[in-house]
């Protein structure tokens, strides 16, 4: 398959609070086949979430390249979706029209009540229809989720760009959510969506990708790249029942808080 | 919904009007006969909108609105036509007030047109300048902070102090008056028009990026909209200052104006019509705020 996204050798370099050069990544390169799910784990200030901007024209490489179709990263385009976990959707518009906005920002020739349609359409899809006149102040936080990741669908990029999206989301909805994503991105009209999905959750990282991207911290590095064999469409509950799952979980587990117990100065961590 | 048949408003009402029937101890006439029909058409109208209000807690408001509203007539109307507990001259009966206000109302209304008129250039004037400069110059990463200090300084000089430049350079008094009431709203406007700015939430900044919106749109969909909120607090800091000085003004230089109409009639010891003036200006002041506030909730209605 071909590439979709080529990091190669990627730097990110910036000048933190006091004026001191901080270095977020530090030669990272990973690929992103195209309809591909990966997830990049790692706990918090490892730079993943600077690898998402990179991704998605907020941030310029300060060393290496980030390709996307083989052309290099040059700002922002509608051509990536992004949803982050805080502030996707604007708190002035109603659900709707932040679906609408994005459909006019995507198509600008896209008639406003082609707009509408589209965005009652995918507020249909991710179980929303009706509330389509809503705030997103008068939506719960997993709502308010739903109707970014209906935007980002709507817009029918071929990338989507996801920063922890479910993260303070509670545990119950966490898992629904997780599950209509799965469902949405599995079942896409057109093939599926190359997605580069930021967690620090590894059990949401088994669930959802194709390949897991572990970056260990300061400055973050690629530490190990795994693959998740499991055969999709996937259920939680079966996946949870097979031994091959607990496996895979023990060993992420044992790195990721490895690589935790470094930063803190011992190799044991009690949770 | 039960209703109770007599509240204690209505209570108060009929005791304001047995009140009027007691005997006048002034020596002008209290005009108590007029006084019986404005406190006739009183209850119309609160009955009538009593009937358009539909929540238990609406009709609560009311109910102590018009309490405090009738004990307050009721406490003038002793205190002056009924017991002369007051100077007469200083203090007049509620029927001769009530009576004045509806002689003068052509006078009243051209006062209040004149007032009026002048803050609504002021303000609109002030606001149409303040919000775009704040929206430039809070989103300048150069200009931001050099001008958020100007800003400080200049908005903290009280804008009555530019008169005397305003006399000097501008042909008439009404023209003093828009420029200082233009003034008075620029400055806070811009202030938190800027502050507002500053302080939009980053991460929303970069969602309008990732959606590649241009630089209009950036402005007037996404930078503009969520600095309402703290605009709107400026406009409003702006909207009573401007009615405090124009209302000064008024008293002291001008020949129009609900300020000019109090000064005017209290230099003749006409303190009948003072009263007039004092009430009219808090009637209109509090109708302008309201629907100040009303168009702030209607275009904030998102923040819940």
């Amino acid at each position: 398959m071909r590439n979709k996204i080529e990091i190669k050798n990627l730097s990110v370099t910036y000048a933190a609070k006091g004026g001191q050069p901080f270095t977020a990544l530090e030669d990272v390169s990973v690929t992103v086949a195209d309809g591909e799910f990966v997830c990049v784990i790692g706990s918090s200030g490892c730079g993943k979430s600077t690898l998402l901007s990179v991704l998605g024209g907020l941030l310029p490489a300060t060393a290496g390249s980030a390709l996307i179709d083989g052309e290099p990263v040059r700002g922002t385009g509608t051509d990536r979706g992004v949803v982050f976990q805080h502030y996707s959707l604007f708190p002035w518009m109603t659900a709707k029209d932040n679906i609408a906005f994005g459909l006019k920002q995507a198509y600008r020739k896209m008639p406003a009540d082609e707009r509408a349609r589209v965005a009652d359409e995918y507020l249909e899809k991710v179980g929303l229809a009706g509330a389509g006149e809503k705030f997103p102040g008068q939506l719960s936080g997993g709502m308010q989720q739903r109707v970014a990741i209906a935007r980002a669908l709507a817009m029918d990029t071929d990338i989507l760009l996801m920063d922890e999206p479910f993260g303070a989301i509670d545990a119950k909805n966490r898992t629904v959510l997780q599950e209509l994503l799965l469902e949405l991105w599995e079942g896409g009209a057109g093939g599926r969506k190359t997605i580069v999905f930021v967690t620090h959750d590894v059990d949401e990282a088994i669930l959802l990708a194709d390949r897991i991207v572990m970056l260990t911290n300061s400055p973050g590095r690629v530490g190990r790249v795994f693959d998740v064999p499991f055969a999709r469409p996937r259920h939680r509950a079966e996946l949870v029942r097979t031994h091959e799952y607990h496996a895979l979980r023990d060993e992420l587990m044992a790195i990721f808080f490895h690589d935790v117990g470094d930063k803190i100065g011992g190799a044991e961590v009690v949770l | 919904m039960k209703r109770k048949l007599v509240r204690f408003n209505t209570l108060l009402w009929v005791v304001l009007l047995a009140v009027q029937f007691l005997p006048d101890r002034t020596e002008k006439d209290a005009l108590s006969p007029a006084m019986v029909w404005f406190v006739v058409g009183a209850g119309v109208f609160m009955t009538l909108l009593a009937l358009r209000i539909k929540t238990a807690e609406g009709l609560q408001l009311h109910v102590d609105v018009f309490c405090a509203i009738f004990a307050c007539l009721i406490a003038w109307t002793l205190a002056t036509a009924k017991w002369n507990l007051m100077r007469e001259s200083l203090f007049p009966a509620p029927g001769q007030v009530f009576t004045q206000m509806a002689e003068d109302y052509s006078k009243i209304f051209i006062n209040i047109g004149s007032s009026l008129g002048i803050i609504a250039q002021g303000f609109v004037l002030g606001a149409v300048i303040a919000i775009p400069l704040g929206l430039f110059f809070g989103e300048s990463a150069r200009f931001g902070k050099a001008a958020g200090y100007i800003a400080v300084f200049l908005g903290a000089i009280p804008p009555v102090v530019y008169i005397p430049y305003g006399i000097a350079l501008l042909p008439t008094f009404r023209s003093v008056s828009v420029f200082v009431i233009f003034l008075a709203t620029f400055w806070p406007t811009l202030a938190s028009t800027m502050s507002g700015v500053a302080h939009i939430e980053r991460r929303v900044l970069d969602s309008a990026r990732v959606l590649n919106v241009n630089r209009p749109t950036m402005l007037f969909r996404i930078v503009l909209p969520a600095s309402l909120p703290s605009i709107f607090n400026g406009l409003g800091i702006g909207l009573t200052i401007s009615f405090i000085l124009l209302t000064s003004a008024e008293m002291i230089g001008s020949k129009a104006g609900m300020g000019y109409y109090v000064r005017y009639y209290s230099d003749f010891g006409d303190y009948t019509r003072t009263v007039v003036g004092i009430i009219i200006i808090g009637i209109v002041i509090t109708a302008i705020m309201y629907g100040f506030n009303r168009l702030q909730r209607r275009l904030l209605r998102w923040r819940g």
